[in-house]
C-alpha cells in the first residue's frame, strides 16, 4: 500500500528531476548526472546495510564489473546495449553470489573487509589484464540511443536516468514492505529469534547482497555509456567509499535516503573540490576524501542515522503527539474451548520430540548431561530446577539455538540435533525467550505477521513487484490478526512492540510463535514478570492449546502454577535429570526438594531434612 | 634454488610488517571488539613524518622517535575524539567510524606530503650476499627491529601487570571490571599499542617499500588478513599470519604473476574464513555462546 | 557498613527489583536466599555497580555509591565475587590474584606478595597449583580463586554470587567454613544463595527475597524451620 510520505516524496522527487536541467547551470547539472547515476548503486548499497546489516566496503567493484562488462561487449561485441545491460548485470550478480556464500555465513566484519579486498582485486586485475585494456581500459562506448534520440547532453541523459531511479527506489522501497524486508527487519532486531520463526537469514541476507550488486552494476552501466571510458580508475577505494558515505548519510535502509545522500555527497565532493584549491595552494589529487571522511565520523558519532534520523527528529518536535494508537484492552474471555487445531496434527499421545541423551561441554564444565526425555503432542510437559541446572540449555540445544555436544533431538522422527533453528521451525515447533527478544522496529501485528514467515512464499521478485504477492501479504495479516485477537492483544496491535510493557511483550511473543503454527511449543519462563491475573489468563490459554492437540514444554520458576498446569514434570538438577513424573510424585519427591533447597555435607542429615520437609509439604 | 631463498626472503621481509600492524589489529579487537581500518594509516604517517623529520635536519634514530611518538598520539587521540564518545559501538559501527578516520588521515597525507610516493633514509649497514641471496642492510633491519617489538610485545602480555590487565579485560571483561581494571582506560592503552606497534612497522618499511598517502590502504588490508590467521584475537596467530602472508605473496608473485601479487591477501582470507574462522594459528575457540 | 534502601531496578521494561532494602552490619555474614527470578543477583549487581538502579540508594561505609560504576566500587572497598566464579582463564593463579589486588597495585613493594601469601594461606589446594592457568582448575578451586582473588584488594565488604552453584557438598562445606573463618577476623560478608541450607549454617542472619521483594529476615536458627521460606522456594505465593 503506498503510504501518502512515499507518494509525495515520489512527486516532489519527480518534480525535482523534471526542473533542476532547466534551471541549473550546466556545470551543476553535470554534478546531478553523476548523483543520479551513483544514486541507484547507493540506493543498492543502503538496502545492504539497512536490511541485511552487512556492510560492503567495496562495492565499487561490482559498480566496475557492470561498467566493464558493458563497455567490452558494446564495444568488443557489438552487442545491442540493452542486451548487453543484461548480460553484465548477471555477471556482477554471479560474482557477488561466489562472494557471498562463502562469507554470509560469518560475522559481519569479516564480509565488509573481504569486500574491501574485492575491490583491490578488481582494480589490479583490471589493470593488469588485457582483455580489459589495461590501463587505458575501454573507451568509445557511445551515447544511448532510443527512437532514434541520442542522449547526450547533461540534460537529457539527466532526464534519461530519471525513470531509472525511480524505478530503482521504488523498487528498494517494496523490497523493504515485502515479506523478505519484514524477515530480514526481524533479523536486524534480534537474529536468534526470527530464525527460531523459520527466516533463513543465511539465503536471505545472500539475496539481498546480489541484489545489491546489480543495482551497482546498472550504476556502472550508466557510467560506460555517460564517459564514454572504462579504465580502472573508474572504480577504485575512494569510490566505494563515497558510496558508504552516501548510503548513511542518507540512513541505512530508508528509501530516499541513498538518493539524497548521492546529491548531497555529488555537491559536498564537488564543492570541496573548488573549495580545498583555494583554502590551500597547490593541493593536489583527492583531497576531497577529507571532507567524506568528516562526515562519516561525525555521523557515527552523533547522528547515526543520517539525515533521516535528523528528519525524524524535526517532525517529532513539529506533529503534536498522535493519540493513544490503542483501541482499548479486549476483556478476557471466559472461554475454555480447544484452539488451535491443525489437521495433520499428529494423534494426541502420540511422541513429537524424542530427546536421547544430550549433553553439553562447555570446556571442562558438564551443562547438561546426558538427558532423555519424550514429549507427546496434546501434553503439557514442565521442565524445573535451580539455577544453573541447564534447563536453557536444554532448550537452546533442542531448538537449533546450539549444538550440542552429544547426543540426537528428534521432531516427528527427523534429526534435527545440530540443525539451524529455522529447521526446527519448519518442523512445526517453535519456543520464546527468557530474556524476550521483540523485534522492536515493527508494532505489535509486524511481530507476529514474522511467525507467519514459513505460511507464505513469496521471495524477492514477487516482493519487489508488489502485485504478485498481495493476496498472499493479505493472508498474512489476517492470519496473524487472528492470533493477535486469540491471546487479547488486538487493541495493541497497530503499537511499536518496544512500548507495551512487559507482560504484553510476552503475550505479544508468544502470539508470534502461536503464528508460526506449530505442533510443539517450547517456552521459556512465560510467567515470568506477569502479574497474576495475567499467569492465569496465559494458563488457560495454555489448556486450550494442549486440548488443540499441540505439544508443550514449559520452562518456569514458578513452581506452583507448573505443579498445576502441568501433565509432567521433568526436573533437573547441575545438567542431570533427577525426576521425571506426574506433579504429584515431583512435589514429595525428596531428592527434588533436596535439590531446590540445598544440601548439607552431612548426607544422613540432609536425607533425614528432606523427608521431614516432605512431609511438612503433605500436610500443607 | 637462490630465486627460491630470494622469494622468501624478501617475504619474509614484507612479512614482518605485516606480522606488526596485525598486531596492532589484535591489541585493538581483543579489548574493545573495534575492527580499526586506520591501523595502516598509522604505518604510513609515520614513515612520512619521520621522512619529513629528517628532511628537516633531524638525525635519523631522532627522527624514528619523533614519528614513532607522533603516531601514538595520533592513535590515541582517534580514540578518545571519535571511538569513546560512541555508545553503543557494534564492531560493524566501528568499521564505518575509522573508516571515516583513516580516510581524514589519507586527506591529511596527500594534502601535507603530495601524492608521490617517497622513501626513508634506509638505516645503516651494507648490503649482504648470502648462498646467493642478496640482502639489503634494511632487510635485516626490519627482521631484527620486528623480531625485538615481537618479544618485547610478548613480554608485555605475559610478564607485567599492566599487558595481564588487558588480557583480563578480553577474557572476562565483566570480572576485570570488579577487580577495578577500567574498560575506557583499557581501549585507550589498546589503541597506543596500536599506534606504537604500526608506527614502528611503518618507520621500517619505509625505506624499502616507500611511503606514500594511501599506501595504508594495502598494509592495512594485508595486515588485518594476518591478523584473521590468528582469529584475531590470538598475537602470536597474528605475527605468524603475517609471516606466513609475506611468504605467500612473494612466492605467488614470483612464480606465478606479479600482478597477482594483492590478490593473494584476499583469496588467503576467504580460504581461511571459510575453513577455519577461528584461525589457522589462534588458540582452540571457545564456545561463546 | 552496607545499606541498600528501596532499590528499585530492572532489565529494560522488565523490573525485578521492587523497593528492596537490606542491612549488613559491620563483622557479619547475612545471607539473601530465594528461588530463581527472585532478584538476588540483580541486587548483587546493583550493588556492585554493574546494574544502574533506577531508584533508591547504595550507601557502602556511609558513603553512596549509588552511582558508582563497577570498576570504581573496588577502590571503595567493595569486592565482588561473581557468580561463576569468572577467573581469568589464561592467566596464572598467582597472576589471578595480582590482578584482584589492582587498585592497590601503588601500595608499598611487597605488600602485594604478603597479601597473596596470605590468600594462598587461607586456600592451601591453591598453593600447589600456583602457576597453574586458572581455566585449568576444578569448580571448587576456580570458586576459592575467586574469593582469594576478592580478598587482594583488602575490601571492607566481600559479596559473593551463589559460590555454591556447581560444587561438591563437601566443597562448600569447605570454602563456607572459610568465610566464617574470614567473619571471625573482622571481614563484612555479603552472600547470594540458592542452596539455602549451606548459607544458613554461616550466616548470623538471612534475607528470604521472592518475586523482587523482601519476603523476610531474621534468624537463620529461626527461619529454617518457618514453613514460609519453603513455599519461597517451592510455590504458595501463587494465589489462585
Amino acid at each position: 500500500m503506498p503510504r501518502r510520505g512515499d507518494v509525495i516524496g515520489l512527486g516532489l522527487f519527480v518534480v525535482f528531476c523534471v526542473v533542476f536541467p532547466l534551471v541549473a547551470p550546466g556545470s551543476l547539472v553535470n554534478v546531478g548526472v553523476y548523483a543520479m547515476i551513483y544514486a541507484i548503486a547507493a540506493t543498492g548499497l543502503s538496502l545492504l546495510m539497512g536490511l541485511a546489516g552487512q556492510v560492503s566496503l567495496g562495492h565499487a567493484a561490482f559498480f566496475a564489473i557492470g561498467a566493464y562488462a558493458q563497455a567490452i561487449l558494446v564495444t568488443r561485441y557489438d552487442l545491442y546495449g540493452v542486451l548487453a545491460a543484461v548480460v553484465a548485470v548477471v555477471i556482477a550478480m554471479v560474482v557477488a553470489l561466489l562472494v557471498g556464500i562463502p562469507l554470509l555465513r560469518l560475522r559481519g566484519h569479516y564480509l565488509a573487509l573481504a569486500t574491501l579486498g574485492l575491490g583491490i582485486i578488481v582494480t589490479v586485475l583490471a589493470t593488469e589484464s588485457e582483455f580489459t585494456g589495461g590501463t587505458s581500459g575501454i573507451y568509445g562506448i557511445g551515447k544511448p540511443e532510443f527512437n532514434s534520440r541520442t542522449y547526450d547532453s547533461p540534460q537529457e541523459f539527466f532526464w534519461l536516468l530519471t525513470p531509472f531511479v525511480v524505478v530503482a527506489v521504488l523498487l528498494a522501497r517494496n523490497v523493504v514492505q515485502s515479506r523478505i524486508g519484514r524477515a530480514l527487519g526481524a533479523v536486524n532486531d534480534s537474529e536468534v529469534a526470527a530464525e527460531t520463526l523459520g527466516v533463513d537469514t543465511f539465503r536471505l541476507r545472500l539475496q539481498v547482497f546480489v541484489l545489491s550488486a546489480a543495482y551497482a552494476a546498472v550504476s556502472g552501466i550508466f557510467f560506460a555509456h555517460w564517459l564514454a571510458v572504462v579504465n580502472p580508475n573508474t572504480a577504485n577505494f575512494p569510490l566505494s567509499v563515497k558510496f558508504l558515505l552516501m548510503a548513511v548519510l542518507g540512513g541505512l535502509g530508508t528509501v530516499w535516503g541513498a538518493v539524497i545522500g548521492a546529491f548531497g555527497v555529488e555537491f559536498l565532493d564537488e564543492g570541496m573540490r573548488e573549495l580545498i584549491p583555494v583554502l590551500v595552494p597547490g593541493a593536489v589529487g583527492e583531497v576531497q576524501l577529507i571532507g567524506f571522511g568528516v562526515v562519516l565520523v561525525v555521523i557515527v558519532v552523533f547522528l547515526p542515522g543520517g539525515l533521516h534520523q535528523a528528519w525524524r527528529m524535526v517532525l517529532a518536535r513539529v506533529r503534536r503527539p498522535s493519540g493513544d494508537v490503542s483501541e482499548g484492552r479486549a476483556e478476557a474471555t471466559e472461554d475454555d474451548s480447544p484452539v488451535m487445531v491443525r489437521e495433520g496434527r499428529p494423534v494426541a499421545g502420540s511422541v513429537l520430540l524424542e530427546v536421547r541423551g544430550l549433553t553439553k561441554q562447555f570446556g571442562g564444565v558438564t551443562a547438561v548431561d546426558d538427558v532423555t526425555l519424550d514429549v507427546r503432542a496434546g501434553e503439557i510437559l514442565a521442565l524445573i530446577g535451580p539455577n544453573g541446572a541447564g534447563k536453557t540449555t536444554c532448550f537452546n540445544m533442542v531448538s537449533g539455538v546450539l549444538a550440542p555436544t552429544s547426543g540426537t533431538v528428534k521432531l516427528n522422527g527427523v534429526r534435527t540435533d545440530g540443525r539451524k533453528p529455522h529447521i526446527f521451525a519448519q518442523l512445526r515447533a517453535t519456543r520464546t525467550f527468557q530474556n524476550l527478544q521483540v523485534f522492536r522496529s515493527a508494532t505489535v501485528l509486524g511481530n507476529v505477521m514474522v511467525g507467519r514467515h514459513l505460511r507464505a512464499r513469496s521471495g524477492l521478485l514477487r516482493g519487489m513487484l508488489v502485485l504478485p504477492a498481495r493476496a498472499e501479504e493479505r493472508a498474512v495479516a489476517d492470519a496473524a490478526y487472528e492470533v493477535v485477537r486469540l491471546v487479547g492483544l488486538e487493541g495493541e496491535r497497530h503499537r511499536p512492540a518496544g512500548e507495551l510493557p512487559f507482560g504484553r511483550q510476552r503475550l505479544m511473543e508468544l502470539a508470534r510463535a502461536l503464528a508460526v503454527e506449530p505442533d510443539l511449543l517450547l517456552l521459556d519462563e512465560p510467567m515470568a514478570g506477569l502479574s497474576s491475573s495475567e499467569r492465569r489468563a496465559l494458563a488457560r490459554l495454555l489448556r486450550r492449546l494442549r486440548a488443540g492437540g499441540m505439544g508443550i514444554v514449559l520452562v518456569e520458576h514458578d513452581v506452583e502454577a507448573v505443579l498445576a498446569l502441568a501433565d509432567r514434570v521433568a526436573v533437573l538438577d547441575d545438567g542431570r535429570l533427577i525426576a521425571l513424573g506426574s506433579p504429584e510424585e515431583i512435589r514429595t519427591d525428596p531428592a527434588v526438594v533436596a535439590a531446590y533447597l540445598g544440601v548439607d555435607e552431612d548426607d544422613t542429615a540432609a536425607r533425614a531434612a528432606a523427608r521431614e520437609l516432605a512431609a511438612q509439604v503433605e500436610e500443607t | 634454488m637462490s630465486d627460491l631463498l630470494q622469494l622468501i626472503f624478501s617475504g619474509l621481509s614484507i612479512g614482518a610488517v605485516y606480522a606488526l600492524i596485525a598486531v596492532g589489529f589484535v591489541a585493538i579487537f581483543t579489548v574493545s571488539e573495534v575492527i580499526n581500518l586506520a591501523q595502516g594509516e598509522f604505518a604510513a604517517l609515520a614513515g612520512l613524518v619521520a621522512i619529513s623529520a629528517v628532511g628537516s635536519g633531524m638525525p635519523l634514530p631522532v627522527a624514528l622517535v619523533v614519528a614513532i611518538a607522533t603516531v601514538t598520539v595520533v592513535a590515541v587521540v582517534m580514540e578518545r575524539v571519535t571511538v569513546a564518545p560512541v555508545k553503543r559501538l557494534t564492531t560493524l559501527t566501528s568499521i564505518i567510524l575509522t573508516l571515516g578516520v583513516s580516510t581524514v588521515l589519507k586527506a591529511l597525507m596527500l594534502l601535507i606530503w603530495g601524492p608521490e610516493g617517497k622513501g626513508l633514509t634506509p638505516f645503516p649497514g651494507g648490503d649482504l650476499l648470502v648462498f646467493g641471496v642478496s640482502i639489503r642492510a634494511q632487510e635485516l633491519w626490519i627482521l631484527g627491529i620486528a623480531a625485538v617489538v615481537a618479544a618485547a610485545v610478548w613480554w608485555f602480555y605475559e610478564r607485567t601487570i599492566v599487558g595481564k590487565a588487558l588480557r583480563a579485560c578480553s577474557e572476562q571483561p565483566i570480572a576485570a571490571r570488579l577487580v577495578g581494571i577500567s574498560p575506557k582506560l583499557a581501549t585507550m592503552l589498546a589503541f597506543g599499542i596500536a599506534g606504537l606497534v604500526g608506527a614502528i612497522a611503518g618507520v621500517i618499511a619505509s625505506p624499502v617499500y616507500f611511503s606514500s598517502w594511501d599506501s595504508g590502504l594495502s598494509l592495512g588490508l594485508k595486515g588485518f588478513v594476518a591478523a584473521t590467521l590468528g582469529g584475531l584475537v590470538s598475537i602470536r596467530g597474528a605475527l605468524l599470519g603475517g609471516v606466513l602472508l609475506g611468504v605467500l605473496e612473494s612466492l605467488v608473485a614470483g612464480y606465478v604473476d606479479t600482478g597477482l601479487r594483492d590478490a593473494v591477501a584476499f583469496v588467503l582470507l576467504i580460504v581461511v574464513l571459510v575453513v577455519r574462522p577461528a584461525g589457522v594459528f589462534g588458540r582452540h575457540a571457545e564456545a561463546r555462546v | 557498613m552496607l545499606e541498600v534502601r528501596e532499590v528499585v531496578a530492572g532489565y529494560g521494561r522488565l523490573e525485578v527489583l521492587h523497593r528492596v532494602s537490606v542491612q549488613v552490619e559491620t563483622g557479619e555474614i547475612v545471607a539473601v536466599i530465594g528461588a530463581n527470578g527472585a532478584g538476588k543477583t540483580t541486587l548483587l549487581r546493583v550493588v556492585s555497580g554493574l546494574l544502574r538502579a533506577s531508584n533508591g540508594t547504595v550507601l557502602l561505609d556511609g558513603v553512596d555509591v549509588t552511582r558508582l560504576p563497577a570498576e570504581r566500587l573496588a577502590a571503595a572497598g567493595l569486592a565482588h565475587v561473581p557468580e561463576n566464579r569468572l577467573v581469568f582463564p589464561t592467566l596464572s593463579v598467582e597472576d589471578n590474584l595480582t590482578l584482584g589486588g589492582w587498585t592497590r597495585r601503588r601500595g608499598p613493594r611487597g605488600e602485594t606478595e604478603s597479601q597473596r601469601q596470605r590468600a594462598l594461606d587461607l586456600f592451601p589446594r591453591l598453593q600447589t597449583r600456583r602457576r597453574q592457568p586458572a581455566g585449568t582448575l576444578s569448580g571448587g578451586e576456580q570458586q576459592m580463586l575467586a574469593i582469594a582473588r576478592g580478598l587482594m584488594a583488602r575490601p571492607k565488604l566481600l559479596v559473593l554470587d551463589e559460590p555454591s552453584v556447581g560444587l561438591a557438598p563437601k566443597v562448600i562445606a569447605e570454602i563456607f567454613a572459610t568465610l566464617a573463618r574470614l567473619r571471625d577476623d573482622g571481614l563484612t560478608i555479603l552472600l547470594v544463595e540458592q542452596n539455602a541450607r549451606a548459607a544458613f549454617k554461616v550466616a548470623d542472619r538471612v534475607y528470604v527475597m521472592d518475586r523482587g521483594e523482601v519476603a523476610m529476615d531474621g534468624n537463620p536458627t529461626e527461619l529454617l524451620t518457618d514453613q514460609r521460606v519453603h513455599q519461597a522456594y517451592l510455590g504458595g505465593g501463587y494465589t489462585a
